[in-house]
């Protein structure tokens, strides 16, 4: 594994996790670099979005240690909260706050969280959904927007935080085959302005284009990490090998 | 005897009403506010909480409101001054908390019926259990629970008849002064239930009102 | 609770008849209760006869007069005049509770046949219900703490706090005789002890004979002051207008007063609190109003 250089800003250390009898997380050893941005595939059910919940605690982990920035995500409360708001995520589902207007779950986290002044997060999330290119959708309710647009208010609502890392848990795999581009489109230029992400999915186009690293996952452990024109090129491992090779048919 | 027994006694009646409004004001507010708290309890991350509101609801769900108003009005003094209140005080008090027991599983349905990507969403940013709940769960748990809860603040209301036994002005109450001084059960007891649909009917209709508008602010 | 419409309307039927026959039971008198004596058909009586029950309705919370034990027997005066009744038809009584706020619509709907529970006779009720009797007779008095020497007697009621049982003649006295009185009636005397013992009232009014009851389950907390300041006759509910059931009633009562059984009931039960007793009060077989 190369590492990139500095201190890491996740790192995961022998992490373990288990629902019921379903080991889901196996020995998960796992660094990301600042600014890295490191794409996570794998076969359906491998843990991908167990990992990546496990990294901002939505999931708790039986053992192991997850560390965000050099600190260990406290195990509830207020503490957990703080931490959390640096970590920005985006779901398969949008999960928009269906009662609230677009600009209003832009601007919920700032204000309540953050404690900045009602105007001001207004005015800076108004630029944001300008900026994901739904300027004009800011006082829609989330119903009436389409997937795409959904999503990359989302992503607007995660960015609003102005966190130090991002993570995105299949964030294309709901959308209709034309709404995907504009969204990873959008995850692109976050990679360029040097966002550190990890992202689940199965864009393999991304993964080439956009990761610096991509780790394969199958059945709760992490199998291979190596930058993408390596992996796609030359994977290492065989079971690697046999899910490109299924990807690549289709 | 007859329709007489009703209007001789319309201002005994009136006198009831006010007690029965009294206290289904105030047990309502306190089982709202109470039950709401018991709900955050019963899907709060911390296990002892959890605990807690279960016990609570289990508890106060299946033991009989009679008993109690009876256990607390008579009950409550023995444990010293501070507890020795008035008969309206204990009535209300156990209204409440045993109405909480039902207003926390009508808003623990309600939180239920969010889907939980709402909540993770919102714990993502940052913000805090309580926030979690009041900001993004509980206003969605709203339209939900409105039908519910209605159902609840109804039987409430006819529940507040238990306050008769530890002689609480209410309609039951003076219904049976009505009834002593008269010695017509039958119209007596017609009279007080007219008494109380003139309570629970309008309740029943602000209920689906609310149901409607919250059914169309989304 | 409520008897279903059938049985109602046949009881009433039955009642009906009863009064259209008019007759008189002379017979009866000279029964003795070991041979199962016959009534004229169409009686109260003859009916109860068949059902093998005479259903009683009395307290079942009233120390010394009726009082379900853990047993669950009903045991007191009430209860011991109830059998005497109930062997003088060959019959089994059987007991159902009668608070006092239900003792005049469980007559009426034919739920009871009799209500024995302490029941005072008055005008009032004598509209809707008939009596039989008075067979004891009592006053109302006044129970205190047993620390407490401010109340004396009924003046000192002034102002005080009272408890009482809703619906009783003693609650209506009181609210008449002293209007300053803060009356709270609950529906049995257990509360108002209760009430008594945790400073929630001043005082417990009601029949004297009731008081001693209470008292003789915590003589440590409770006493009765002051002489008795009016004269309760109980007397035994029955459907009104049912003269040959009253009849037959009142005929009973006076056998038990001769042959020492109404004695032998109330010694069992008030004698073991009071010593004196009283003597049997004699019948009043009033005419009955419209
Ligand atoms: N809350 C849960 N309770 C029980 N089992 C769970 C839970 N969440 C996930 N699992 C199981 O854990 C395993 C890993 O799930 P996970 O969602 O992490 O996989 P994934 O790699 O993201 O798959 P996919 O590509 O289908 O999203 C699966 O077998 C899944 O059924
Ligand atoms: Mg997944």
């Amino acid at each position: 594994m190369d590492q990139p250089a500095g201190s890491p800003l996740v790192v995961l250390e022998g992490v373990n996790k288990s629902f019921g009898p379903l080991h889901v997380l196996k020995d998960i050893d796992l660094q990301v670099g600042r600014g890295e941005v490191l794409v996570v595939i794998g076969p359906s059910g491998s843990g991908k979005s167990t990992m990546c919940r496990c990294i901002n605690r939505l999931e708790t982990v039986d053992s192991g240690r997850v560390l965000v920035d050099g600190q260990e995500l406290p195990r509830e409360g207020k503490a957990l909260a703080r931490l959390r708001a640096d970590i920005g995520m985006v779901f398969q589902s949008f999960n928009l706050f269906a009662h609230m207007s677009v600009l209003d779950n832009v601007t919920l986290g700032p204000i309540k969280v953050r404690g900045v002044a009602k105007a001001e997060a207004r005015e800076r999330g108004r630029a944001l959904l300008t900026r994901v290119g739904i300027g004009d959708k800011a006082d829609a309710m989330p119903a009436q927007l389409s997937g795409g647009q959904q999503q990359r208010a989302a992503i607007a609502r995660a960015l609003a935080m102005q966190p130090k890392l991002m993570l995105f848990d299949e964030p294309t795999s709901a959308l209709d085959p034309e709404y995907i581009s504009e969204v990873l489109d959008v995850m692109r230029g976050l990679a360029e302005e040097g966002m550190t992400m990890v992202v689940v999915t199965h864009e393999m186009g991304f993964a080439r284009s956009a990761g610096n690293r991509v780790a394969f996952m199958d059945g709760g452990r992490i199998v291979e990490v190596a930058p993408p024109e390596q992996f796609f090129n030359a994977p290492e491992s065989p079971r690697a090998r046999d899910f490109l090779g299924k990807i690549l048919t289709h | 005897m007859g329709l007489s027994t009703i209007t001789d006694n319309l201002d005994v009646y009136v006198e009831g009403f006010v007690g029965t409004v009294t206290l289904t004001a105030l047990g309502a507010a306190g089982a709202l506010a109470l039950g709401t708290a018991l709900a955050a309890m019963r899907v709060s991350p911390v296990a002892t909480l959890r605990a807690g509101g279960l016990l609570y609801v289990e508890t106060l769900r299946n033991c009989p409101l009679p008993v109690l108003v009876v256990l607390m009005a008579f009950g409550l003094p023995k444990l010293g001054e501070t507890f020795l209140w008035s008969f309206f005080a204990y009535g209300a008090v156990a209204i409440a908390l045993y109405h909480a027991a039902f207003v926390c599983e009508a808003v623990r349905s309600g939180i239920g019926s969010v889907s939980t990507g709402q909540g993770e969403a919102a714990r993502s940013l940052g913000l805090p259990f309580g926030q979690v709940l009041r900001l993004v769960v509980l206003p969605q748990a709203f339209r939900t629970v409105i039908p519910p809860l209605g159902n609840v603040l109804i039987a409430l209301t006819k529940n507040t008849s238990v306050v008769a036994l530890i002689d609480v002005t209410d309609i039951t109450n003076n219904t049976e002064l009505i009834i002593n001084d008269t010695v017509d059960p039958i119209f007596a007891v017609l009279g007080s239930a007219c008494a109380y649909l003139l309570l629970t009917l309008p309740m029943g209709l602000l209920v689906g009102r609310l149901e409607k508008r919250a059914a169309f602010a989304r | 609770m409520r008897l279903r419409t059938a049985a109602a309307l046949a009881a009433l039927a039955l009642t009906l008849t009863a009064c259209g026959g008019g007759d008189e039971q002379g017979d009866l008198g000279s029964g003795t209760p070991d041979t199962k004596p016959t009534f004229e058909a169409g009686t109260t009586m003859a009916r109860i006869q068949s059902a093998g029950v005479l259903k009683v309705g009395t307290k079942f919370d009233q120390p010394l007069y009726g009082e379900k034990q853990l047993s669950g027997d009903v045991e007191g005066f009430d209860v011991n005049v109830a059998k005497i009744l109930a062997d003088e038809l060959g019959v089994q009584p059987e007991f159902t509770e009668a608070v006092s706020k239900n003792r005049e619509p469980f007559i009426q709907n034919g739920t009871v046949d009799i209500v024995v529970a302490t029941y005072t006779i008055n005008d009032k009720r004598k509209q809707v219900i008939d009596f039989a009797g008075p067979y004891y007779v009592t006053g109302q008095s006044i129970m205190v703490k047993k620390d407490d020497s401010a109340i004396t007697d009924k003046a000192g009621l002034a102002g005080k706090r009272v408890c009482s049982v809703e619906g009783s003649t003693p609650a209506e006295r009181i609210k008449t005789e002293v209007p300053t009185a803060k009356l709270t009636t609950f529906d049995t005397y257990g509360k108002c002890a209760e009430a008594l013992k945790n400073g929630q009232t001043d005082a417990v009014t009601t029949d004297e004979a009731i008081l001693l009851g209470l008292v003789s389950k915590s003589p440590e907390d409770f006493q009765v002051v002051g002489e008795p300041f009016s004269e309760e006759p109980y007397g035994i509910g029955l459907k009104k207008g049912d003269q040959p059931f009253r009849d037959f009633l009142n005929d009973t009562l006076e056998k038990a007063y001769e042959d020492g059984r109404w004695e032998k009931a109330l010694k069992d039960t008030v004698g073991t609190v009071q010593d004196q007793l009283p003597s049997p009060p004699p019948v009043d077989r009033y005419t009955a109003a419209g």
